[in-house]
């Protein structure tokens, strides 16, 4: 068990683990070990909207095939963080990001960074359900298809290259793995629109999923939707982590303590104040604030 | 009640007052809904019902319904009806009380004194006055409906003392024109039920704020009621004076529908002034076809010509363009140019296109010019709607990492379809039935004697642009500049079969036709988009 934070008093952070070595401790992040290999890397990130400061020079590791949660109040910069993992920001004209985050080994704000492929193995979660105004079949393949793995239609059955059965697997994997198939496989050409919150939602991982990422990310995906339809996510992000990344960020510390594996709790300002095994955090956190987050006195 | 603010919880439901209120409602609802048939000539206003003349009728129910109002009104002052009014009706009720006293304090003293600002200037300022201050100072029982019912009861009372009748004929002094009293009355009659139904309205609810919602609402019901009563009077006059001319020689099963390639014909509908040339000596029923003809290939080429322009446009402006000054001036620009007149536009056209395109009037220009009328509208509308479609589709299609021209191309334009087609249809009524441009750049001989025969004219050529099209560039006929040709020509080439102006009324009727057709067709494919996108 290992921990750190990352606030003030970051280089007092205590280091229990084996293997500790002088540059462990000169680079903050390199001493919470965790299973598995580093997903993604973000270095001494810092981002701007305008003048304004929203991120303050994060540093983090997220190991892959888990679940790490992103917490803290509102406004502290946790959302902001996780666009910053595809470059959706690059999305808002205001918003100028510094720093470096890897991914596989890779800087992705390198320059000559290709964000389609960036994005179609990053994939992201809304926090409203966002689906298409297209069928349900429409909606999973829209990805896949835009992408050119799938063709479709009069042109390619004449050439002899119609996926219309591959891509009927697909939507039946996508829509399985996101546990939807049961409620959806006898209309999946209605309109996703007439879908339920809950359903949409699901229909938003599938969608995701259908472009075969290796990392999710989500943004609060169940602050719109009722317990029941919560819970099936909850569930459903728990059996993704075994195959993929997954990167969480919400407001419900309970949500934040049953799902995930690690957990990173980012305060006012956009300052990342501990990062650490989800256990650690919610029984023995290091950080007083973080202590007071968490048990309510603040926040 | 001595404080005003203080009302009770339960508003004032008054039995009697119902029972009285309900019946002048009733009764003003038939008055108006007869003027309206009068008007039309639905009724013809001579008849006799009942004993009396229809005009007559009217009186009596305007005498009626005063009585009822007044009678409501001063019981509820004295205290058998329990309601709840206000203390005052308010000052705008005044105004419009002491406008209309004014009015008939005018009216009545030019009619038996004498047309001097002496005579009439005094009287009328002194009953608008009197009508302002009946209206506002008593409270608001007394306040809305006495000032209403004596206007009602002035009116009545001359009609049924026979004053003003049918024969009544009003001649100003400002305008050539006369004002029959068959006209005229049921006019009049038609505004007084107005009046009566908003006080016998705001009495049913017993006064009050309650009074007050239902008076606005029946006054509303009445003014959508008159709108809709307009636009039937039009449509119901062309149809009515073209109707004839449209059913000449027209049959069921006279005519025959022709399967292509196969020898085979089978009776069908037959209407010849659609289906006719205009000008040839050898046709029977002359009839508008080429005007048709046209009048689609104009359309067909604005909108090909319009739509990708003003969608790409729009798409450039909300996708691509920084969002600041650059935008805002373009979007002055555009309005600016859509309220431009067309005559603008076609002098353009024909100082510009014509000696540049086909030297001389043709049908291509006329598409041209008429795709440069409605591109604004096109650009402003599809703007909007590619504005309103929410971001998260863009979003979301960002993180599957599709590229921004493919979101737009499957997402963006999609959903923004409904809106755009919203506007092509509003645009497509303006262009269709315009004449101003066409006289200058598209007109030809005003009664063809053939249609222009567009699709059968492609041909390849061996000098740029290596296809040409012969028919686009001689200039054709279309619905409403065939109208003003025949309405100014004064003598119509068969004057044995058609009239000019039933040739005219004719036209009208068809050129309305085809005008709703393309607006059903427009209606019809935004349905589809919208059921596809699920919006309703």
């Amino acid at each position: 068990m290992s921990s750190n934070t990352v606030d003030t008093d970051q280089m007092d952070s205590q280091l229990t683990t084996s293997g500790e070595t002088a540059e462990d401790i000169e680079d903050a992040w390199s001493d919470y070990q965790f299973q598995g290999e580093a997903k993604l890397s973000v270095e001494d990130l810092d981002v701007y909207y305008g003048d304004e400061q929203a991120i303050q020079s994060v540093s983090m590791n997220i190991p892959e095939e888990s679940v790490t949660a992103l917490i803290g109040p509102s406004g502290c910069g946790k959302s902001t963080f996780l666009r910053c993992l595809n470059r959706m920001n690059d999305r808002i004209s205001s918003a100028r990001v510094e720093g470096s985050v890897e991914f596989d080994g890779e800087n992705i704000y390198g320059g000559r960074t290709n964000l389609v492929e960036l994005r179609k193995r990053i994939g992201m979660v809304f926090q409203a359900p966002n689906p298409f105004p297209k069928s349900i079949k429409d909606n999973i393949s829209y990805g896949p298809r835009k992408h050119g793995d799938l063709e479709t239609g009069l042109l390619p059955s004449l050439l002899g290259r119609d996926d219309t059965a591959e891509e009927m697997d697909l939507v039946e994997r996508c829509l399985k793995q996101a546990a939807l198939w049961d409620e959806v496989n006898d209309r999946l050409d209605d309109n996703a629109l007439g879908l339920s919150g809950g359903q949409q939602q699901r229909l938003c991982i599938a969608r995701c999923l259908a472009v075969d990422p290796d990392v999710i990310l989500m943004d609060e995906p169940a602050s719109a939707l009722d317990p029941i339809a919560t819970a099936k996510i909850e569930d459903l992000i728990e059996q993704l982590a075994e195959e993929y990344t997954v990167v969480v960020v919400t407001h419900n510390m309970q949500q934040a303590a049953r799902i995930s594996d690690q957990t990173a709790v980012f305060l006012t300002g956009g300052e990342l104040v501990e990062y650490d095994d989800t256990e650690k955090i919610f029984e023995n956190p290091e950080s007083q604030r973080v202590d007071d987050y968490i048990t309510g006195k603040f926040g | 009640m001595s404080n005003a603010t203080e009302t009770e919880l339960r508003a004032g439901h008054s039995t009697l007052g119902r029972q009285v209120a309900l019946p002048v409602l009733g009764l003003a609802f038939l008055t108006f809904l007869a003027t309206w048939a009068t008007t039309f000539q639905w009724i013809d206003e001579t008849r006799t019902v009942l004993g009396m003349t229809v005009l007559t009728l009217f009186g009596v129910a305007l005498l009626l319904m005063a009585a009822g109002v007044a009678g409501i009104g001063v019981l509820s002052r004295f205290g058998f009806l329990d309601t709840t009014p206000s203390p005052t009706a308010g000052l705008p009720v005044g105004i419009v009380f002491g406008t209309l006293w004014a009015f008939i304090g005018m009216a009545v003293s030019l009619q038996y004194i004498g047309n001097t600002i002496v005579y009439w200037g005094p009287i009328a300022f002194v009953l608008g006055a009197v009508g302002l201050l009946t209206a506002t100072l008593p409270r608001e029982d007394i306040g809305s409906t006495v000032p209403s019912a004596v206007l009602l009861a002035v009116l009545g009372g001359l009609i049924v003392a026979g004053v003003l009748d049918a024969t009544w004929v009003y001649e100003a002094e400002w305008t050539g024109a006369i004002f029959p009293g068959s006209e005229l009355i049921p006019l009049l009659v038609s505004v007084a039920t107005l009046l009566g139904v908003w006080s016998a309205g705001k009495a049913k609810e017993g006064f009050g704020a309650q009074g007050r919602e239902v008076g606005a609402f029946y006054i509303i019901g009445t003014v959508v009621f008159s709108m809709l009563s307009v636009l039937a009077l039009l449509i119901w006059f062309i149809v009515k004076n073209g109707l004839d001319t449209f059913l000449t020689g027209a049959s069921l099963t006279g005519g025959h529908l022709n399967v292509p390639f196969a020898s085979i014909s089978f009776p069908f509908i037959e209407v010849p002034f659609v289906t006719n040339v205009t000008g040839s000596l050898f046709v029977e029923t002359p009839g508008v076809m080429p005007a048709v003809v046209g009048t689609l290939w104009l359309v067909f080429g604005a909108v090909l010509f319009a739509v990708p322009l003003g969608v790409g446009a729009a798409v450039f402006l909300t996708e691509y363009a920084d969002q600041g000054r650059f935008t805002q001036v373009v979007e002055v620009a555009t309005n600016g140019l859509w309220s431009t007149p067309s005559i603008v536009f076609g002098l353009f056209g024909l100082a510009f296109l014509v000696p540049r395109i086909s030297g001389g009037n043709s049908i291509f220009v006329g598409q041209l010019v008429l795709g440069f009328m409605l591109l604004p509208l096109v650009l402003i509308t599809s703007w909007e709607s590619i504005k309103a479609v929410p971001d998260e589709y863009r979003d979301a299609s960002a993180a599957l990492g599709v590229s921004k021209w493919q979101t737009i191309r499957s997402v963006v334009i999609p959903a923004a379809m409904p809106g755009t087609i919203t506007g092509v249809i509003l645009g497509v009524g303006r262009i269709a039935g315009e004449t101003a441009p066409l006289l200058l750049v598209f007109g030809g001989a005003p009664y063809p004697s053939k249609s222009p025969n567009v699709v059968g004219q492609f041909s390849f050529s061996t000098e740029p642009p290596f296809i040409t099209n012969q028919a686009l560039l001689e200039p054709a006929s279309a619905l409403p500049y065939q109208l003003y040709a025949t309405i100014t020509a004064g003598v119509f080439p068969r004057p044995e079969i058609y009239s000019n102006q039933e040739f005219g009324w004719g036209t009208a009727l068809v050129l309305l036709l085809v005008v709703l057709g393309l607006y059903a067709i427009g209606v019809a494919s935004r349905l589809y988009f919208r059921r596809k996108l699920h919006y309703e």
